[in-house]
């Protein structure tokens, strides 16, 4: 699509546009939902679509186009046009990246072998049949499949192509109307795909958490499973982008070289991670992705940005354009040294969360939030696990993070409906945290 | 719509029982301005249709935005192929209710057509939303206004006769304002007016008195806030907050295709059982309904995206649960006829069970009435922070603006009240509905992809007895 590419930059340059991003899509995604161990609905969509910006006089506009005619694609130019003419100027619009850029193949992004992938209903049934041999009654989940080809033309002498796959699922199970557990598991390449260990994952916790009771309320020392904690970091991807700072969407707004988070906590966006399901080789302004560390050891260091917030806050882009908005690609949190046993056995009294969903916050620049426990809870006593159900975290985000106490050894990633940018992280034990549950 | 014909006629060539295509159409602007600065104008324009089938009890969805009948007949194929491996799946065949379909062709009308009016106009409206919020004197340091309009426009066939033709414009304004006084700071965060129609619902709602509203409270609530009660007391609850509980607790409950499971690995499943139907869940005085018909609404339609008349459903009649929210397949399951709660966000959605303007039916009472007998008690008018657990049975949300009332008295702001309560509890408490509605529009998330619809909230005041209050 690079023909395409450059006949809108040519045209776009004719107009007398400044600044031009020509991002084009060649997208085939398949789904296969399943519900009740059966198959719900099997899915497949064929994309391909620009996403085109323009700049001239600090005036900026966007859109995605669709019909890709040569007709439609000078209507679309001449509409952008006439649309800026009379607009006000973004101030605080400081340009794109200049290229060109060199880039890296970056390993295990790509599988031939998922491209040519017929029938993916095997994997469901395998997943579908290992939580039932766990001893689920019921099990639902999603099955994806990607093939995705970018193309990137920019007025900065930027020229650049990516093409990637990827296969996932989620399961989720349940033994009786209170009982469930959810597993999942997103590669890039089907080596690395295990619809076994997403099925064993969520029959094994729907199994464990039979007969729950109410569970309490207080602070507890709280041991969250990988999915349950990448939910909370993946608020933190959102928090951690410029833009939603400046928007009064992020409780580290003005906290640069400020503690946010217990010494134990180094966060980083890794946009070039191999079989990162959000691995690509550029940002949107073709900028190489990297891997950026955002927290150190407790320490916030810096915004995600492109190149335009990054010259207004007189720092370098961390090759995370999104034009408009900065965002992560791979939110990654550095492992412990805590074995899971270990890991476990630091808690004499209290709550594993298997997974949690729903959080929402009361005001994003405080951090205060409350998410709710979904699938297996557990009271942890001297080792033994209890089920319980009924309770709800309602605490800080910040305080969260600088109550961590221990980090696992093994990291997962994660990346499902709750969790739309990829995150990888171990388990993590974090001390007092909230709990309160319905009193009526 | 030729390419649509063609996509049924070739679907049940290919071995389909049943075949629907759908063409839509999206156009539209959007603007926003951050902290005074305009941050550009974004145009979208987006069409493409989408083919949904039956083979051999399996269901196969497929779509493109290459409209050419190559195209569309690849797709077809691939949703035909993908039914029929799906049905090896599968333990029992997907079936669809009976249903009268129509010939039809429906639109809202705009009296200000919003394509007619430069993007520079519409930054107007958010401009006017800055200088009337600085007016207010209170320290607004994070402001982010959002200003979209778009033009829906959709055709359906299906294999059993029905076309339907709709064009519905909407319009909307999104707000975030972070409000800083004594070293304090409390947040309207993703506010949002909307309507069905013309860029003219806009300017009569003035939106700009809504953050205008919003900053004040939340001044007051920073330099008179005081703690909430805790304990047992009466709460009355606003449109705003009736809205959201009856949105989560009842209307999300009552979608057939969650009761059944077929959520259950992303928004969840449900408390109610097929056999709930009949139940009482409320207080007499409780009647919740989901009217996708109302003029002007955020969730407004005629005809669901399977082809379907819509109608106002009666959730609740009286506390007693009455109708569940269906689509064709599962109005099969319950042996019913669709209620035509079947909707589908973009051409590239399948059609679920959905929400339209669900809302809380006025009772008799004036708002005075309402709290006259209360002792003590809290009035919340707005929330932030809420959340309910996967099956919508324990719920909680946090007043934003809220006051205390004391011997049939509005008092003080309270801070932050939180409400946390089960579904039976929060509508068996209700002991008295006021007389007038309010609704407030919201996205109403579900699906995998996600799926967000345009939908409305509201209902009367409500007042509530003897309910646990929490404090942060």
């Amino acid at each position: 699509m690079f023909e395409l590419n450059e006949f809108i930059l040519k045209k776009a340059e004719e107009l007398g546009f400044g600044d031009v991003v020509v991002l084009s899509y060649e997208t085939n995604r398949r789904q296969v939902r399943f519900a009740n161990n059966e198959i719900t609905v099997a899915k497949h969509w064929h994309e391909r679509k620009v996403e085109l910006f323009v700049e001239k006089d600090k005036r900026i506009a966007s859109t995605t186009i669709t019909e890709l005619s040569e007709e439609n694609v000078e209507r679309v130019l001449k509409t952008l046009k006439k649309n800026i003419e009379n607009l006000s100027p973004k101030e605080d619009y400081y340009g794109i990246a200049e290229g060109p850029f060199q880039y890296k193949d970056i390993p295990e992004t790509f599988d031939k072998a998922i491209v040519e992938l017929d029938e993916p209903n095997d994997y469901v049934e395998i997943a579908i049949n290992t939580a039932l041999s766990e001893g689920a009654k019921r099990v639902a989940g999603v099955l994806y499949t990607d093939h995705n080809r970018l193309y990137l033309t920019t007025s900065n002498g930027v020229e650049a192509f990516d093409e990637g796959t990827g296969i996932e699922i989620s399961v989720r199970a349940f033994v009786g109307d209170l009982e469930s557990g959810h597993g999942t598991c997103s590669a890039r390449v089907l080596k690395k795909f295990d619809p076994e260990l997403a099925g064993r994952k969520a029959g094994e916790i729907a199994h464990m958490a039979k007969d729950p009771v109410q569970g309490p309320e207080g602070r507890f020392d709280v041991i969250f499973d990988p999915l349950a904690f990448a939910n909370l970091l993946s608020y933190m991807g959102f928090m951690l982008s410029a833009y939603a700072a400046e928007a009064g969407f992020s409780f580290l707004a003005g906290k640069l070289g400020q503690k946010v988070a217990s010494e134990l906590v180094t966060l980083k966006d890794i946009g070039n991670l191999p079989n990162g399901y959000g691995t690509r080789k550029f940002d949107d302004e073709g900028v190489p992705t990297r891997e950026t560390t955002v927290i150190e050891n407790g320490t916030f260091k810096t915004f995600l940005l492109n190149t335009s917030l990054a010259k207004k806050y007189g720092t370098e882009t961390t090759a995370n354009a999104g034009l408009i908005m900065p965002r992560p690609w791979n939110l990654v949190l550095e492992p412990g040294d805590y074995s899971k046993a270990e890991l476990f056995s630091e808690v004499k009294r209290g709550i594993y969360i298997t997974n949690v969903w729903y959080t929402r916050f009361q005001n994003y620049v405080t951090g205060d939030f409350s998410t709710i426990p979904r699938d297996g809870i557990f009271l942890v006593e001297n080792g033994e696990f209890k089920p319980i159900r009924n309770i709800r975290v309602s605490d800080n985000l910040q305080r969260i993070l600088s109550n961590v106490v221990a980090i696992g050894n093994e990291p997962f990633q994660v990346h499902w409906w709750e969790v739309s940018r990829p995150v990888i992280t171990p388990y993590v034990l974090v001390k007092d945290v909230g709990i309160t549950r319905a009193t009526k | 719509m030729e390419l649509l014909e063609f996509a049924v006629e070739k679907a049940l060539e290919l071995g389909a029982s049943y075949a629907e295509a759908r063409y839509e159409e999206k156009s539209g602007t959007h603007l926003a301005m951050k902290n005074g600065s305009p941050e550009g104008i974004g145009i979208e324009a987006d069409r493409g249709i989408g083919i949904r089938v039956l083979a051999n009890g399996g269901m196969g969805f497929a779509s493109t935005n290459v409209l050419t009948k190559e195209s569309v007949a690849e797709a077809v194929k691939r949703a035909v192929k993908l039914a029929k491996a799906a049905s090896q799946v599968r333990n029992e065949p997907i079936e669809f209710s009976d249903e009268d379909f129509h010939r039809v062709s429906y639109k809202v009308k705009m009296k200000k057509d919003f394509r007619d009016i430069s993007p520079e106009e519409k930054l107007e409206i958010l401009r006017k939303i800055e200088e009337e919020v600085k007016a207010t004197g209170a320290n607004v340091p994070m402001r982010y206004l959002m200003y979209s309009d778009q033009l829906w426009k959709k055709v359906f066939v299906n294999s059993e006769g029905a076309y339907v033709k709709s064009k519905i414009p909407r319009v909307s304004v999104v707000y975030n304002l972070v409000v800083f006084e004594n070293g304090q700071m409390e947040q309207a965060p993703f506010v949002q007016r909307a309507f069905s129609g013309g860029f003219e619902l806009i300017e009569k709602d003035e939106p700009w008195n809504w953050a205008v509203k919003d900053v004040k409270a939340l001044k007051r609530l920073i330099t008179e806030g005081k703690k909430p009660p805790e304990g047992r007391v009466d709460l009355v609850i606003s449109p705003e907050v009736a809205g959201i509980a009856v949105h989560e607790s009842v209307g999300h409950p009552y979608e057939s295709d969650r009761i059944f499971g077929r959520e259950a690995a992303q928004a969840g499943e449900s408390f109610v059982k097929p056999d709930m139907l009949g139940e009482r869940i409320g207080s007499e005085v409780v009647t919740v309904i989901d009217d996708p018909t109302i003029p002007n609404s955020w969730g407004f339609y005629l005809y669901d995206d399977e082809g379907v008349k819509a109608r106002p459903r009666y959730l609740i009649r009286n506390g007693i649960i009455t109708e569940f929210l269906t689509n064709r397949e599962y109005a099969r399951k319950l042996g019913q006829r669709s209620n035509a709660s079947a909707r589908a966000i973009n051409y590239n959605r399948e059609p679920i069970v959905r929400m339209a303007n669900t809302y809380l039916a006025p009772g008799d009472y004036s708002f005075e009435e309402l709290i006259e007998d209360i002792k003590l008690g809290v009035y919340m008018v707005s929330f932030n922070e809420w959340n309910i657990d996967d099956r919508r049975y324990q719920q909680r949300y946090i007043g934003r603006e809220a006051y205390l009332i004391e011997n049939g008295e509005i008092k003080y702001p309270v801070r932050r009240p939180i409400l946390e309560i089960t579904t039976r509890a929060l509508w068996s408490s209700v002991d008295a509905v006021g007389k007038e509605v309010e609704f407030y529009p919201g996205t109403c998330g579900k699906g995998e992809p996600g799926q967000g619809v345009p939908v409305w909230m509201g209902g009367a005041h409500a007042r509530l007895r003897d309910i646990p209050l929490r404090r942060p």
